[in-house]
């Protein structure tokens, strides 16, 4: 089980989202903002954070160049939570240094198993 | 967004509320927002959205339709917006309306860190601007702005600050823009600027602020700077069409 914290401000997405987290045994705690989402994390570090890049006030790339500024969320993985065409996406994500993307709407099927497998790389790097 | 800084976004655009509106479903539920702001004869429509279970029931042209409606009440001559390219449904909406396309925008980023040294062989000298100097600075501007960027935009902004630059071989100008705890932003030079000076002004800038993420709205694809901004690692992240509508 892994801590997962997901900035989100579409409230059905970041819902289901959680839904399908908890129901695979995470622990999840959502922000619907960047400002909050950092707060969250500096406050009790998470072991995957999932940043929509679309968010507005203090966009997702700009809360990622926070995140990444931080010496102990090195280790962390940030995972570009985007509906973004997929190019644009990934092309953003390298930019500002996220370990991967996940595309939205995201496959119901397959999104637990593709946050638990950035998990999971995290810790075989530790 | 939220309330605070649509409070600045208000304020910072001239955002008029009592001529923006919302829609309600039977329930009393928003279905749709359309803002407007209004400077002189000039309006900006802005923030134009429907909630998607709206879409496809003419909400968006109701919203436009009465905004437009209150501009021409008021003796706007010209509406202007802008949209992201490949939105589709907003542009047609917006051609039926009688919108005419009028530039091509570039939304750019630049991820934090410091400029590379060998990116600016230059020898200039750089000096802050006064703030009660940027005004006068900002007056002598000429190019082609869009609502974000003119200067009444940037004057209602806070945290603006300038650089002015003279290089070795005589060429010189300066830069102004907003730099937030988080951001720089909102950057505009001076008129009729290098490229060697725009390329030092900016090299400066990120070696003063490494820290900092950059995103500029509405460069113009045929800016001259934009290969300054390539060269010191600003990249494309989408397009917006600025689109005018006359009234009279």
């Amino acid at each position: 089980m892994s801590k997962v914290i997901i900035i989100e401000d579409n409230p059905q997405n970041a819902r289901m989202a959680a839904k399908l987290l908890r129901h695979a045994g995470h622990e999840v705690i959502t922000a619907e903002d960047g400002e909050h989402g950092l707060t969250t994390i500096f406050e009790n570090p998470p072991d995957v954070i999932l940043v929509d890049l679309g968010l507005p006030d203090l966009d997702g790339q700009t809360v990622v160049a926070l995140l990444r500024q931080q010496d102990t969320l090195k280790q962390t993985p940030i995972v570009a939570f985007t509906a973004w065409p997929e190019s644009t996406a990934h092309a953003m994500a390298q930019a500002y240094g996220c370990d991967g993307v996940i595309t939205k709407p995201i496959d119901t099927r397959n999104f637990a198993q593709q946050v638990s497998n950035f998990a999971t790389g995290a810790k075989r790097r530790e | 967004m939220n309330a605070k800084r649509m409070t600045e976004y208000v304020q910072q655009y001239d955002v008029d509320l009592e001529a923006s509106i919302v829609s309600l479903n039977h329930e009393q539920e928003v279905t749709g927002l359309c803002m407007i702001a209004f400077r002189d004869t000039r309006a900006w429509i802005t923030r134009l959205g429907v909630v998607p279970e709206r879409r496809l029931h003419k909400n968006g042209q109701f919203l436009m339709e009465t905004v437009l409606e209150t501009a021409r009440q008021r003796g706007i001559q010209r509406v202007q917006l802008e949209v992201i390219q490949g939105n589709e449904p907003a542009r047609n909406l917006f051609l039926k309306l009688g919108f005419q396309d009028v530039q091509e925008l570039l939304i750019i980023r630049r991820p934090p860190g410091a400029p590379n040294p060998e990116l600016t062989p230059f020898t200039a000298t750089f000096n802050p601007i006064p703030h009660t100097d940027i005004p006068n600075y900002l007056s002598q501007r000429t190019e082609r702005t869009t609502w974000l960027d003119e200067n009444r935009s940037l004057l209602n902004t806070g945290g603006l600050k300038g650089f002015s630059t003279q290089l070795d071989s005589s060429e010189k100008g300066w830069a102004i823009l907003q730099n937030t705890p988080f951001q720089l932003t909102h950057l505009v030079f001076s008129p009729n600027l290098s490229a060697n000076a725009a390329q030092a002004l900016l090299h400066y800038i990120h070696q003063q602020n490494p820290m900092q993420d950059a995103k500029i709205e509405n460069l113009s694809t045929n800016s001259p700077y934009w290969h300054s901004y390539q060269k010191l690692g600003y990249f494309e992240v989408f397009r917006r069409t600025e689109m005018h509508l006359r009234l009279s």
